[in-house]
């Protein structure tokens, strides 16, 4: 079987650790309506995820971002649905980590994320992304989680799916991709 | 789009228990399916046993529903769980034992959305089972594991059948290619398979319809394979791509993808599964009788004669206890659940179960190992106009190439991987790829379509002390003993191991792919899902259960006809052998009835 493939590629089981171990109800009201009310978060928390998540995903000239895919409201749907004790403590996690951008920044920048400059802000996201392979610090170990969580979102958006990665899947083809060995 | 299952199933026929049919059959999935068809084909009045429920394949089979139209993307609801690598390495079965979920399932639930297989895997609460630790995935649903299975359709040849005469470990099975061979057409001529001709004497080809293709990547492998002189092929998948006339419930393959996600099913058939590959077939002869959501505990056994007089179940809706009786019964519950069966058929003149006189069924478990890989980035693919890669039922197979004509120093038997490249549906590559912002959003799209994999499959060698029993205490939800295992791999499989790791990592080199990760780690025993042995077959009664039509030894009307017969494993995937197989032993079944020797 092509497990092996599953995980490391195309399959998307493997890809992160999940965020809790549900998923939100709210996927079906996404697309072009606007975003549902938060869940989970607080309004100041959502549109610090919201604006995360878009710097983590923008919007570029081939595609539109995480803020149109929007990935804010994926996430507070699952962490809203967790349902194990233990998943309190992923919801206390993303509590935290928020409150540690928020002063991150204002180390850095004297000001909350929101806030500073765009400059300001990626010098935030570049602080936490610093140590990617092997996070130490809260702020680094929060970026995993973020960036996991967003790409989950984003990618298996319909923007995601179909607008930035033009996946051609769910078409008739006539004939495979690719070629015929010769020999 | 609609699904495109052209011609509605029949609807069931009463089951009349009060019959003694020609045969009973238990289990529906690759064996069962077979022997359902060619007995029915035969003219014998057949009743087949399932023990799971039936799929509404119109509505359960979500191979092509997208991730943003399901409430979770995907994901199993709140309360379920699927077991993961960790768990199954630091916890010993029963693994769902004081678990806090409602439902637990296998691994195979990670496996490309946890919720598109849900319906079709047991629920490890009600299916429990101890001992040493093992990844065992149980499909229980009309078709069983076909409804998910990956496909790859290999042909074993004599250095499979004859291993022990090649180099001298275990036993040559009792039966050759040349037996085997024209079963393996008929299999596929019936069922459909695509591929391309190699010519390979350890990889034989089969009767091919139109082949799947090769990407750029794949080409470029295949092209430094070649110089080493190994090979690389089109995925030989067990999926009709030209359509079948002879069978109205199956559309050919229209390469639409998302098949890395086997596990939602292949909603149009092209895949084979049982259920429209023989069952449906089967039922229109007239001779078959279905019935499901029923799990059988026992074979029943005639005191005078010692024959097997039927099958005891109980009907897991009423919680009722029937019999149901034939002049032939066929076991076909998978490997494992078949020797369950047989052992669980206890009685004073048989404490050790029925057909075991050898003491040998539940012994010589064998399968198959994994977890080895490499993965690359090819280059100059980076940044190509997007191909549908994932519309193709498979990426490609590189066929052993260890222990031919050679003799490597540190282990015996052999490994092939399977593989892919291309892009999937879902981006996943992108919590691997550094950074964040522009760069990082165009680095996934530019390098989607580049990446490409290989993981190998092991064969695992037979030992005797490689087993299962039933345990003493625990029991399923029906009250009946669970199987016990005792296994582990062993050195050879863990030397072969490392050699897998090795020469992944030097075909990518010859290639001149980048070599992002060398997996090296070994994943957990059963992770294959390629359970094999424990009721091999054999000449010899003394050391084997089953004959060369996989008759038991001791009891001339039970058959045994899935991969518990096999004498060891090779390492091509079972389940166009274990079709073959089943074909022949039961035209051989429904020639022995005719001539009354049974």
């Amino acid at each position: 079987m092509r497990r092996r493939d599953a995980l490391k590629i195309g399959g998307g089981a493997a890809l992160a650790a999940p965020l809790v171990r549900a998923g939100s109800s709210v996927e079906a009201a996404l697309g072009s309506s606007p975003p549902p009310a938060p869940r989970f978060f607080s309004a100041d928390e959502m549109a610090l995820v919201d604006e995360l998540t878009e710097m983590i995903v923008p919007a570029d000239a081939h595609s539109a971002g995480a803020r149109a895919a929007q990935v804010a409201s994926f996430i507070d749907g699952r962490l809203a649905d967790a349902f194990l004790p233990a998943d309190a403590e992923v919801r206390q996690r993303w509590r935290n980590g928020l409150a540690r951008v928020e002063s991150l920044s204002r180390e850095m920048h004297g000001a909350g994320f929101l806030a500073c400059r765009a400059e300001q802000r990626t010098a935030v996201m570049a602080r936490m992304a610093a140590n990617e392979e092997a996070p130490k610090a809260p702020e680094e170990l929060f970026f995993r989680e973020l960036k996991a969580q967003a790409v989950r979102g984003y990618y298996t958006s319909k923007i995601g799916i179909h607008d930035e990665m033009e996946y051609k899947g769910n078409t008739l083809l006539a004939e495979f991709a690719g070629e015929v060995p010769s020999d | 789009m609609p699904p495109l299952l052209r011609v509605a199933p029949p609807p069931d026929p009463e089951v009349d228990l009060e019959t003694v049919y020609d045969a009973v059959i238990v289990g529906s999935g690759a064996a069962g399916g077979t022997a359902a068809h060619v007995l029915t084909a035969r003219g014998l009045r057949v009743l087949l046993l399932e023990a799971g429920r039936k799929l509404d394949m119109r509505s359960e089979l979500k191979s092509m529903e997208w991730p943003y139209d399901h409430p979770r993307r995907g994901e199993m609801p709140p309360d379920r769980h699927a077991l993961s690598f960790n768990e199954y390495t630091i916890r010993q079965p029963p693994y769902a034992e004081g678990s806090p979920y409602g439902r637990v399932h296998s691994y195979v639930q990670g496996w490309g959305g946890s919720d598109y297989s849900r319906n079709i895997v047991v629920d490890e609460k009600d299916h429990p089972y101890t001992g040493t630790r093992y990844a065992w995935v149980r499909a229980r649903c009309l078709g069983g594991k076909t409804n998910i299975w990956g496909r790859l359709a290999l042909r074993l040849s004599d250095l499979d059948f004859k291993a022990r005469s090649h180099d001298g470990y275990g036993e040559d099975w009792p039966i050759a290619y040349a037996d085997v061979a024209p079963y393996y057409d008929k299999v596929d001529l019936y069922l459909g398979i695509a591929g391309h001709r190699e010519n390979l004497p350890h990889l034989p080809d089969s009767l091919f319809q139109r082949t799947s293709r090769l990407n750029p990547s794949e080409l470029r492998l295949r092209g430094a394979l070649k110089r080493m002189g190994r090979v690389l092929t089109p995925y030989r998948a067990g999926v009709t791509t030209d359509g079948l006339k002879h069978n109205k419930y199956r559309s050919r393959c229209l390469g639409r993808g998302a098949c890395a996600r086997r596990a939602g099913g292949c909603d149009i058939h092209a895949a084979f599964d049982s259920p429209t590959g023989f069952i449906l077939p089967a039922a229109d002869t007239g001779r078959l009788t279905l019935r499901t959501n029923s799990t059988v505990r026992e074979v029943t056994v005639d005191a005078a004669t010692g024959r097997a007089r039927g099958v005891a179940f109980v009907d897991t809706e009423t919680g009722q206890e029937l019999e149901a009786r034939g002049r032939v019964i066929v076991l076909a519950a998978s490997t494992l659940e078949s020797t369950r069966l047989m052992l669980l058929s206890r009685s004073p003149a048989r404490p050790n179960g029925i057909g075991n006189s050898s003491g040998h069924l539940g012994h010589n478990f064998c399968e198959h190992v994994m977890g080895p890989g490499v993965l690359g980035l090819v280059k100059d693919m980076v940044g190509r106009p997007r191909t549908l890669d994932d519309g193709r039922p498979g990426g490609f197979y590189i066929p052993r190439y260890r222990n031919l004509s050679d003799r490597h120093s540190r282990f015996i038997r052999g490994y092939g991987f399977e593989g892919a490249g291309g892009a999937g549906m879902f981006a996943g590559m992108a919590t691997r790829t550094p950074g964040f912002g522009a760069g990082f959003k165009k680095a996934v799209r530019d390098q989607a379509g580049a990446y490409v994999h290989i993981g190998g499959f092991g064969e695992v060698l037979p030992r005797y002390e490689s087993q299962v029993d039933l345990d003493p205490q625990v029991k399923d939800r029906w009250g009946i003993p669970v199987l016990r295992f005792h296994y582990a791999f062993g050195d050879n499989e863990k030397k072969m191991c490392e050699d897998m790791a090795d020469t992944a990592r030097e075909m990518f080199e010859a290639a001149g792919i980048e070599v992002l990760e060398v997996d090296r780690k070994v994943l957990t025993e059963g992770w294959s899902i390629h359970e094999l042995g424990t009721a091999r077959m054999g000449g010899d009664p003394k050391t084997s259960v089953l004959n060369a039509f996989q008759q038991s030894h001791d009891v001339k009307n039970l058959f045994v006809v899935d991969g518990s017969s096999h004498v060891s494993a090779s390492c091509q995937n079972p389940t166009w052998t274990i079709m073959a197989l089943a074909w022949r032993s039961s035209e051989y079944l429904a020639d022995e009835l005719r001539r009354g020797n049974l």
